[in-house]
């Protein structure tokens, strides 16, 4: 065996790619290679595998220049299809955010949006304003523009791409949207987002060849990496990518804007990143499986930085339909699109292979040790756990008699009415009591309330107080997972401690 | 054709409303769907567009509970085929075909009275729309007794 059968260069692929002889395979492709052929013959065989990803890139926007108006404007404030996009730097340059959303149609078309209708070629309103200088004196602007008006469209993504990303769902009793989209109750169904196998990061998991450089198939058309996306953890692979390309050369089919109701708007993006193979561990490591990646399963009904988990899945099990949670099987489904990653991942490779496509050696490669931190917080927030107390119960068998001697020495407004195991059965207040001495009642059941509202130890107060305003309640038991009481929360105590 | 829901209580299950107004109205009524016993019951059934209104008419004059459903549109030029909708579905209507396209089955799909999914997706290409234009299901809905 020679050295020279051990590497390859990227020069080399690229010559191959201009004689039209590299061999490149989907990722896809490689894994069954890999699993038929084994890795020797693989890395013989293969000089490129192309990956890819499309899903709902919040992180993402483009920077565009406007060009100057007559007289000229140093814009202050800008809208886009009544879209304010933000306006960080000198007179005409603006940023549009995916997620900012529409003023006139909040939620439903925003950023993403403003940016796929460009890329399709459509016309944008633009509206500006500014304070005027002696410089820049026009003080308003108001017209249409299309892609070809401005000077410069880019696509510039700060965090995209992902290596995987948790299976969300939902522990609690109410309906939740949120950007890992709807969350029916109770766990009666789980998302998650991530091409698994597919994945560009996944396949080069210490990233090896890629970093500030990296020629990528960025939205349709020839983009780059430009270094490690914000949030960037590699150590937990949850490695992100910062990428920009030129939008005026994408396609609306590949950047396509997006809303999540109740979250926002966002914009889908298709990413792929062609693997040099340029030496066996490559081969190797780029034959992962989707049985190999594993996730967390995660509560989002805990409004928390760091929510509850409930083991980990594969993205084989994701893929399935069906996940096992606590011992009960729920059905699962994607927010990001397998065929569209797919897509992408076949793009590339037919331009490699049409030898309009050539890889890049990274110019530095991204980081494989940054760290993501938490935000530093000065003030800290009291949650439901640091007032509640200790909740006065009854069990469903009681006399109202008894009941309201309780409720008078132990002086309290609530009692909660457990089973023998301590689990929430129901509320009775003193209200209750006074109504059941007026209507003659004698029997609990005909005064307790059974559709209680509750908090979670974990919860911010003012989430808990803000349900209590809601509902009209002055008191909600805490409970945990199985509807045990762990104690009780009263309006008086968060006035206490917000003031209020 | 429309589909209509009629719902019958146990007081009404003895009677035969549904055959009175079969004759009556001259009805070329299909029913795809029956689930009926001695305490109530259901009609999935097809109407033509031209009586529609008056059949419903007809059975809510009788007190029977009769709703129209809407529809559910999906704009196949609009869906990426992420999937979002397919957990969703208490109907399994929304599936994964082998190259990994969405597909939307409107046999199995119970209409806009679920809805479920419309909300859910993020290419908004799922639409609950009303059928023939016409919007029973909000308006004098029949209490059950």
């Amino acid at each position: 065996m020679s050295n020279q059968a051990k590497t390859r260069t990227v020069e080399e692929i690229n010559q191959k790619i201009r004689k039209g002889d590299a061999q490149v395979l989907t990722a896809e492709e490689m894994k069954k290679l890999v699993e038929s052929s084994g890795v020797e013959v693989a890395f013989k065989e293969v000089d490129v595998v192309t990956t890819g990803t499309f899903g709902a890139m919040c992180s993402s926007g483009a920077v565009v220049n406007l060009g100057h108006s007559d007289p000229p404007i140093k814009i202050e404030k800008a809208w886009m299809n009544d879209v304010e996009v933000c306006h960080p730097g000198a007179a005409v340059d603006l940023f549009i955010g995916a997620t900012n959303m529409s003023e006139k149609l909040p939620f439903e078309y925003g950023g993403g949006h403003v940016i796929q209708d460009l890329v399709a070629g459509n016309e944008v309103e633009l509206r500006a304003t500014a304070y005027g200088t002696d410089c820049y004196p026009r003080t308003s602007v108001k017209t249409t523009l299309t892609k070809d008006d401005l000077n410069q469209f880019y696509l510039l993504n700060f965090r995209n791409c992902y290596q995987r990303y948790n299976c969300a769902v939902n522990s609690s009793d109410e309906i939740i949207y949120t950007y890992m989209s709807k969350l029916l109750p109770r766990f009666r169904n789980a998302t998650f987002s991530g091409a698994g196998e597919l994945n560009p990061l996944m396949n080069d998991p210490d990233y090896e060849t890629m970093g500030m450089g990296t020629r990528i198939f960025l939205g349709g058309a020839q983009g780059y990496i430009i270094g490690e996306g914000t949030q960037h953890s590699p150590k937990n692979l949850n490695g992100t990518l910062m990428v920009k390309g030129d939008a005026k050369k994408m396609s609306p089919e590949f950047l396509q804007g997006a809303a999540f109701t109740g979250y926002g708007t966002s914009l889908y993006v298709g990413l792929g990143v062609p693997i040099p193979i340029l030496n066996e561990g490559l081969a190797k490591k780029t034959a992962i499986q989707d049985s190999e990646i594993l996730t967390d399963i995660v509560d989002y009904s805990v409004p928390r930085r760091d929510r509850p988990k409930f083991g980990q899945v594969s993205y084989k099990e994701l893929k399935s339909g069906s996940i096992t949670v606590n011992g009960k099987k729920i059905r699962v489904s994607s927010l990001s699109s397998l065929k569209m990653a797919k897509k992408v991942s076949q793009t590339l490779k037919s331009w490699i292979d049409e030898g309009t496509f050539f890889l890049t050696s990274p110019v530095e490669r991204l980081p494989t040790k940054t760290i993501f931190k938490p935000m530093r917080q000065t003030e800290e927030i009291p949650f439901v756990v640091s007032v509640m107390h200790p909740a006065v119960t009854c069990t469903e068998d009681e006399e109202i008699q008894a009941i309201a001697k309780r409720i008078v020495t132990k002086s309290v407004n609530h009692i909660v009415v457990v089973d023998e195991a301590g689990k929430l059965l129901g509320i009775v207040t003193s209200w209750d009591i006074t109504r059941a001495m007026a209507e003659g009642k004698k029997a609990l059941a005909d005064i307790e309330t059974h559709n209680v509202f509750t908090a979670k130890p974990d919860e911010p107060l003012e989430i808990a107080s803000k349900r209590m305003a809601q509902h009209n309640i002055s008191a909600l038991p805490v409970i945990d997972i199985e509807k045990k009481v762990l104690g009780i929360v009263t309006s008086e105590d968060v006035s206490k401690l917000l003031g209020r | 054709m429309a589909r209509i829901l009629i719902r019958f209580s146990e007081e009404q299950v003895s009677e035969p409303i549904a055959s009175q107004i079969i004759i009556e109205y001259k009805v070329p009524m299909a029913i795809l769907s029956a689930h009926i016993n001695s305490k109530g019951g259901e009609i999935l059934a097809e109407v033509p567009d031209a009586i529609l209104e008056k059949v419903v008419n007809a059975f809510r004059q009788r007190g029977v509970s009769v709703s129209v459903p809407k529809l559910i549109e999906v704009d196949s030029d609009k869906c990426f085929s992420c999937g979002s909708c397919i957990a969703l579905c208490p109907v399994e209507a929304i599936s994964l075909a082998k190259d990994s396209t969405v597909e939307f089955d409107k046999e199995k799909c119970v209409g806009s009275t679920c809805s479920v999914c419309v909300d859910a997706c993020p290419a908004r290409a799922i639409k609950s729309i009303k059928q023939n234009g016409a919007d029973y299901s909000a308006k004098d809905k029949v209490k059950k007794s």
